[in-house]
């Protein structure tokens, strides 16, 4: 049997978060994840690295942590954030009394920020509405939530720390009031394993109920939906707020070639299987144009929904979504009466990981004795690059490709770049819109890389390949041949794959009512048959 | 008559587009078709399916329709066949097969035989047409079919005249007008095919090629040679579109490619003009009648709010009334319509609307 000191449940941006955080201090971690990384809030959220902006006016003390992770993440990860600056924008249907309240709380939280009239505002963005009354700059800025959550795996897997997608725990188990280890299984293949551990961390997320069920506890945790929708376009070029107690569909933020806009609140049982219905979506596209005029004829590329895991403290239990809190929770269930080297950490924000993991890891280097200090908000995740590399593959590749591949792969890229040295063949684009090589889709898909992607939505997930506007029509079936071709799949196994994957791009997008996505959908449709005919012969042949 | 008015108008070149021109035309109108570029079947397999068949409906007029397609496509030089009554396999781009009922005829011989050994020929100058990929999966699902039909597969390069890595689109091209070229594909396809009844290639044998001239460099090379669908764009679509164009240009039909139809004037209830978005100054086309078969995925029709149609492809306003007599509808794509897309349903309403059309003969003149 598998051992380590710490067994960590759940591949969001807390869970990878605290698996580097104990790297650092020289604990011993493995983390479990029942999906890929990034499979539940943190791959389903706006990517808004909050300055505090949106909180500052209703909860101050979130605003500064925010605001301090803000100044951190840009630093230590530089290549996951575009740095892009943000607008509070003052819409003249909102209350003026808020703007003015904005504007002293902001000063109060030492949030940057300067005053702009409506021209000034419209001289940065010209594309918000033109009645707008003037805006609040402030250092919002996006930040890639796959980049993210992998940059911290793969500085942890560098350390020793090890990583597992597609293992869902179900089973922890205990002796004498401590937990002794936990049971998983993995999702692709029903092959169970267990490991045996002394501390078992909760960062499931949504899922943390379920997870603190396994050890026998209760975590006080409420689903939250929230849905968002992917322009084809950036109309503007910061992030767009708007001034006001939060709401619905009031952020706007770029993110690479796109933008999403969003978001809704709304209580759900659980996070699985969440779906928007239309006049959610009107009602979020007519909100964003009153913004932002022109995103009444955006092109939406696909639709999803997130579910946030709020805490909530016994006393608002009665209030709604938005009035909870959303700031963290800390439960060392071994404090509470539970059982001994059991924590889960719930709610916070994307914006806030790493200031949870600290938190957790804290925790836990108390209870394994471990004098250590926290030191994630100095070490880059990212070693500086060698310059080597950055000279040949400005030979290589055409200048858009070569900066787009080194932002992802950072000192990884030499590896590709020696592969297109010896195979010319593989500069060609697999995804034209994310332009991703095909050296590099190898790469993802092979051994060397810190954590292989299994599926072609993984793929996805770490070159951002299938996310443009044909949502992986075209560079989906090529990703499915490369892995037939590098032997990662039999022929029938790729077909199944790519069946699946492209069943899930068409959900995203199946309730786009209007315009060109819908004629997209319907090419997509008309090349694999809607029915996907597949999944109807499934499985292998007889005698295989 | 001024040189820019017609009976008929049709706006689109998708295969309703192309379908209702082609009616018109046929019964002596003078027609013009006006279209941005090729309808989205140059995009699919250039099938028409089974199941769409048997969504499609109403028997009668669909055999009219379809019989009058497949004339029309046997003149262009690309003969579709197939039955009502028997649906046969043909390969997708996934390797598996579908139920087909009318298929362009050379493209029947991909049809799984029994004990008929096919080799698969990739190129490999040219990515994401795998013969491996193919080879193995059509190999699976003849098998699951209970057909002892079997695939190997072979590849060939074309470096000499191609380089590396070419397209399809590029093959075709040279296919089309290069004969030393077609000369050289048969000769690397030779030892390829050697041993094989059959050889399937991706689709790329030629933009305007008909079918006797696939028949030639079949003969020509002694085996039977047959197109598989690749990513779009689909050769065999494109071919169909050409050569279906070339046809009605034949007939007599103007066809005004390029540029999209910007407005509609619509009077008291009477279409009178349609301006078409040249660059510099716009084109204004008068007809007696006009069949809009864009194929937008949007409630509006060419900025007019549209609520589906009547049962003479008339175009209803959203408050349920005909917007013009003398406007019709056609496509699957027409708002309010619920279907997906599909190439037979094209044709039939594009067959439907442009019957309604050509009958307004005479109604509208006197404008
Ligand atoms: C619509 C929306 C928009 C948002 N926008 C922003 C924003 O702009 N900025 C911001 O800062 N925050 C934002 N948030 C909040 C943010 O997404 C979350 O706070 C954050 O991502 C939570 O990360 P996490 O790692 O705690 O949880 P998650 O990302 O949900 O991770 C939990 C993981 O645990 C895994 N898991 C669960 N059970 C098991 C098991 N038994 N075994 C193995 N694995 C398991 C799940 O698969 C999942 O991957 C948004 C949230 C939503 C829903």
């Amino acid at each position: 049997m598998k051992s380590t000191q710490v067994v960590i449940i759940g591949g969001g941006a807390t869970g990878a978060g605290i698996l580097w955080d104990l790297s650092l201090r020289g604990i011993s971690a493995i983390l479990l994840e029942q999906g890929d990384i990034a499979n539940g809030a943190t791959g389903r959220c706006h990517g808004l690295l909050h300055s505090g902006a949106r909180y500052v006016a209703k909860d101050l003390e979130t605003a500064r942590d925010c605001l301090a992770e803000n100044r951190i993440i840009k630093t230590i990860a530089p290549h996951c954030v575009e740095d892009i600056g943000g607008l509070m924008v003052q819409c003249p249907q909102d209350d003026p009394a808020f703007f003015e309240q904005w504007w002293r709380a902001a000063g109060d939280a030492d949030i940057p920020s300067r005053r702009l009239n409506a021209e000034e505002a419209l001289a940065l963005e010209p594309n918000l509405a033109a009645n707008i009354l003037g805006a609040f700059t402030c250092p919002d800025a996006h930040v890639d939530v796959f980049r993210l959550v992998l940059a911290n795996i793969e500085a942890a897997v560098g350390r020793g720390a090890r990583f597992h997608t597609y293992s869902k725990v179900n089973s922890i188990q205990s002796a004498d009031g401590r937990v002794r280890g936990v049971g998983y299984s993995n999702t692709l293949t029903g092959e169970k394993h267990e490991i045996a551990c002394e501390v078992v961390i909760n960062a499931a997320g949504g899922w943390a109920q379920e997870a603190a069920a396994l050890a026998g506890v209760e975590v006080p945790v409420r689903c939250d939906k929230g849905t968002l929708l992917v322009l084809n376009h950036r109309p503007s070029s910061r992030v767009i707020n708007r001034c006001r107690k939060s709401g619905d569909g009031d952020i706007l933020v770029p993110a690479g070639p796109v933008c999403i806009l969003g978001t809704s609140s709304m209580s759900v049982p659980g996070p699985d299987g969440l779906t928007a219905s239309p006049e959610e979506i009107n009602y979020l596209l007519q909100l964003g144009a009153e913004l932002i005029p022109g995103v009444a004829d955006a092109r939406i590329l696909r639709i999803f929904c997130g579910a946030r895991a709020l805490y909530v403290p016994a006393k608002v239990d009665s209030a709604g979504g938005r009035e909870i809190s959303r700031s963290y929770a800390l439960f060392d269930h071994e404090t509470l009466g539970g059982v001994g080297g059991f924590i889960s950490i719930v709610g916070g924000k994307l914006t806030t990981y790493r200031l949870m993991a600290a938190a957790v890891c804290d925790c836990v280097a108390g209870k394994l004795g471990v004098q250590s200090e926290c030191t994630t908000g100095k070490v880059p995740l990212r070693p500086v690059d060698d310059c080597k590399a950055h000279r040949r593959i400005n030979e290589l590749l055409p200048l858009p490709v070569a900066e787009k591949m080194e932002r992802r792969l950072g000192p990884a890229v030499t590896r590709v770049i020696e592969a297109i040295d010896a195979r010319p063949e593989l500069a060609e684009l697999v995804c034209e819109c994310e332009m991703v090589t095909r050296a590099e889709l190898e790469y993802v898909l092979g051994e060397a890389s810190p954590i292989p992607a299994q599926t072609i939505a993984d793929i996805g997930r770490r070159t951002r390949l299938g996310f443009g506007p044909c949502q992986g029509t075209f560079c989906g079936y090529r990703a499915m041949l490369a892995g037939f071709q590098t032997h990662r799949w039999t022929a029938s196994q790729a077909a199944k794959e790519f069946s699946s994957y492209l069943h899930e791009r068409w959900k995203g997008q199946a309730l786009i009512q209007e315009g060109k996505q819908v004629e997209q959908l319907d090419l997509s449709h008309e090349l694999y048959g809607a029915d996907l005919s597949t999944c109807a012969y499934s499985g292998e042949p007889d005698g295989k | 008559m001024e040189s820019n008015h017609y009976d008929v108008v049709v706006v689109g070149a998708g295969l309703s587009g192309l379908t209702a021109a082609g009616v018109a035309a046929c019964q002596g109108l003078r027609v013009a078709l006006v279209a941005t570029g090729p309808g989205s079947f140059v995009l699919g397999s250039g099938y028409l399916k089974t199941q769409e068949i048997l969504a499609a409906g109403p028997a009668d007029e669909l055999s009219e329709a379809i019989a009058f397609f497949c004339e029309m496509a046997q003149a262009a030089g690309c003969p579709f066949e197939g039955q009502f009554s028997s649906s046969r396999h043909l390969p997708t781009i996934l390797g598996d097969f579908q139920s087909v009922t009318f298929a362009p005829r050379p493209l029947w011989n991909a049809e799984p035989r029994n004990d008929t050994s096919t080799a698969i020929v990739g190129i490999r100058e040219l990515s994401y047409f795998d013969e491996n990929f193919m080879a193995e999966r059509l190999s699976d699902q003849a098998r699951l079919l209970g057909s002892s039909c079997t695939y190997s597969a072979r590849q060939i390069s074309l470096a000499r005249s191609c380089g590396a890595p070419t397209t399809t689109l590029r093959i075709a091209k040279r296919f089309d007008y290069d004969a030393g070229f077609r000369a050289e594909l048969i000769e690397a396809l030779r030892p390829a095919a050697a041993g094989f009844v059959r050889v399937l290639v991706p689709g790329m044998l030629g933009l305007c090629s008909r079918e006797q001239q696939i028949a030639q460099f079949e003969s020509e090379l002694g085996c039977t040679v047959c197109e598989l669908p690749t990513l779009p764009p689909s050769i065999p679509g494109l071919r169909l579109f050409h050569l279906l164009s070339r046809h009605l240009s034949k007939l007599g039909v103007e066809l005004l490619q390029g540029f999209p139809v910007s407005k509609l004037q619509i009077q008291d209830g009477v279409c009178m003009e349609l301006e078409v978005a040249s660059p510099g100054h716009p084109m204004v086309l008068r007809g007696e009648c006009a069949v809009l078969a864009t194929g937008q995925h949007s409630s509006t029709l060419l900025g007019v709010d549209c609520n589906g149609h009547d049962e003479q492809m008339h175009p209803l306003t959203s408050s349920g009334s005909v917007m013009a007599g003398n406007l019709f509808v056609a496509g699957t794509a027409l708002p309010g319509s619920s279907g997906s897309s599909g190439d037979v349903m094209e044709i039939l309403t594009g067959h439907r609307a442009g019957s309604f059309a050509a009958a307004t003969r005479g109604h509208y003149a006197a404008r």
